[in-house]
């Protein structure tokens, strides 16, 4: 494994006036250049993840280490912000100028990045995200998938070695869904950053690197998307669904079938069901 | 956006009725005409040219009051929620009844049996609505549509941004629903809820109905829904797979039961 960009140490936080921590002890190495996704239910802290690890809140106890800086620490949350961007969930809500390119170059104006190298950086991150045509576009006028891809095109303007998704393609139709996780990927692939991606849909997962499951604040499964959506009886027990194909198979074995545990996609049950036949 | 360089028309020619106690699912990509549609079945938009008959009333007629139609068709929004407002669950639920000049006692009935129709638990009707979960919620929402006692119920993506459980929660709740007697018309991006849920699809495409039949006979043509910009249920995809390498299952199977029966069948068969 690569070194880890992110280590996190047994952290723990409790929103004010909640009667259990949201995350309670979680320890976990993510290494540069992963793609790694984030399942659990509702309220089983993934997002309470995500926010410590771009230090828009502080752990009570337990460390975060972002690119070696201790996220834990109020003096480095600036720091780490810039190392680590986020996205979110609803794409009106993280767009604020009326110009494509205006709004990519927000950040960076804000942190008084020089004028010649903010038009550099706001081409190229929309280039990189295939919104370039649409650079002198007012954002309301763009599709949701758009909208997420200019979202993570101001993302990369601040040149972070990391982004978290937070659920960015909830609210998004299969095409535009597939568009943003395609540019997730692709920027993942081709330019080495680090992806935390968080989502509640199982082929997402099934195309990550890894995938972390979180139930009761606590990281409770981790492995490959295989090795984790074979256990099929934990994965329904903590609220969350297996591929339909891995379900599938699941049926098929329980009535006598032999087939092999970890069949996740339509071709491998194919493939798999022909060679029976 | 009717008088800007904007406008453009959503819906061309659109004709279709819809039973009493149906269940329909309506498909189609983004900018395909699905919100415009469904505005359309409780007049907050009116047809023109065209025309839309909700019970025997004309929405379009000039004159004709709109309340009882929106009595008639309650319309749940994309992400409900966003809509609570009151101080307690309570109050936003019986919001609707109350503004039909209903007597207090008949707005409690209705209050109680809309949040025991959604699995609302007694003892949160007091709370804010804000306190509790992004679920719970989006029920709360659905209950005080559901306290108007619409015949038809029409809902916008309903299980949007939530986790399987309650996704599948919700989706049967909805199902309870329209067994109670309400007609169900329901907008979805999953063909596999639609497969599972509905009698009936209507697929739209640039604003004309491209399908409008049973889900074994919508699904059958995978490689146009595709073309459309939308995908068949899985298990569709793994007939038509197996299919190819020598199986011979039926082609109008679109349910991960129903497949996995004929496949146990021609399997065992040899």
């Amino acid at each position: 494994m690569a070194e880890a960009i992110i280590r996190v140490e047994g952290a723990e936080f409790r929103y004010e006036g909640a009667d259990e921590d949201a995350v309670s002890g979680v320890s976990v190495e993510i290494a540069a250049g992963e793609f790694v996704a984030v399942l659990g239910r509702n309220g089983s802290g993934k997002s309470t993840l995500a926010k410590l690890l771009n230090a828009l809140i502080l752990p009570k106890s337990g460390e975060v280490y972002v690119d070696g800086v201790a996220a834990h620490e109020e003096k480095n949350s600036l720091a780490v912000r810039k190392m680590c961007g986020m996205v979110f969930q609803n794409p009106d809500n993280q767009i604020v100028a009326t110009i494509v390119e205006e709004d990519c170059a927000f950040g960076p104006e804000n942190i008084g990045v020089p004028p010649a190298e903010i038009r550099e950086r706001v081409d190229s991150a929309l280039r990189a995200v295939g919104m370039e045509a649409f650079r002198e576009s007012a954002p309301h006028m763009l599709s949701g998938g758009q909208k997420q891809r200019v979202a993570i095109a101001g993302v990369l303007a601040m040149r972070p070695k990391i982004i978290v998704f937070d659920e960015s393609t909830a609210m998004l139709d299969p095409s535009g869904r597939r568009e943003v996780f395609d540019v997730a990927r692709q920027l993942n692939r081709g330019e080495g950053l680090t992806v935390v991606w968080i989502t509640h849909f199982m082929d997402e997962a099934l195309k990550s690197d890894r995938v972390l499951v979180m139930d009761e604040g606590r990281i409770a499964l981790e492995g490959t998307p295989r090795e984790v959506f074979m256990q099929t009886d934990a994965i329904h027990r903590m609220g969350l669904d297996v591929p339909q194909m891995a379900r599938l198979a699941a049926e098929l074995r329980r009535e006598g079938l032999q087939l092999p545990p970890d069949i996740m996609t339509v071709e491998e049950m194919a493939v798999e069901l022909c060679r029976l036949r | 956006m009717p008088g800007t360089p904007f406008e453009t028309r959503a819906l061309f020619d659109v004709s279709l009725s819809i039973r009493d106690g149906e269940f329909v699912g309506v498909i189609g990509h983004t900018g395909s005409g699905k919100s415009t549609l469904i505005a359309h079945l409780n007049a907050l938009i009116r047809p023109e040219p065209g025309r839309v008959i909700v019970s025997g009333v004309d929405v379009g007629q000039k004159g004709q009051s709109l309340i009882e139609i929106r009595r008639e068709v309650g319309l749940v929004f994309q992400y409900p929620e966003y809509q609570l407002f009151e101080e307690t669950v309570e109050k936003d639920v019986g919001y609707g009844p109350r503004n039909l000049g209903l007597p207090d006692a008949e707005v409690k009935v209705r209050v109680a049996e809309a949040l025991s129709q959604v699995g609302i638990p007694e003892e949160l009707s007091g709370k804010s609505p804000f306190e509790l979960s992004g679920g719970q919620k989006r029920r709360v929402a659905i209950a005080g549509v559901l306290a108007m006692r619409p015949s038809t119920l029409v809902l916008d993506e309903p299980v949007a941004g939530l986790d399987p459980a309650g996704r599948e929660e919700l989706l049967k709740l909805i199902q309870d629903i329209h067994k109670g007697g309400v007609t169900v018309i329901m907008v979805t991006h999953s063909m596999d809820d639609a497969a599972r849920l509905c009698g009936r699809l209507i697929v739209l495409n640039r604003g004309e109905v491209a399908f409008d039949a049973p889900p074994a006979e919508v699904f059958r043509h995978g490689d146009e829904l595709v073309e459309m910009g939308l995908d068949v249920p899985e298990c569709v995809k793994l007939v038509k797979r197996l299919n190819e390498c020598g199986f011979h299952l039926p082609d109008n199977l679109f349910r991960m039961e129903d497949v996995e029966r004929a496949i146990l069948k021609e399997v065992r068969g040899c």
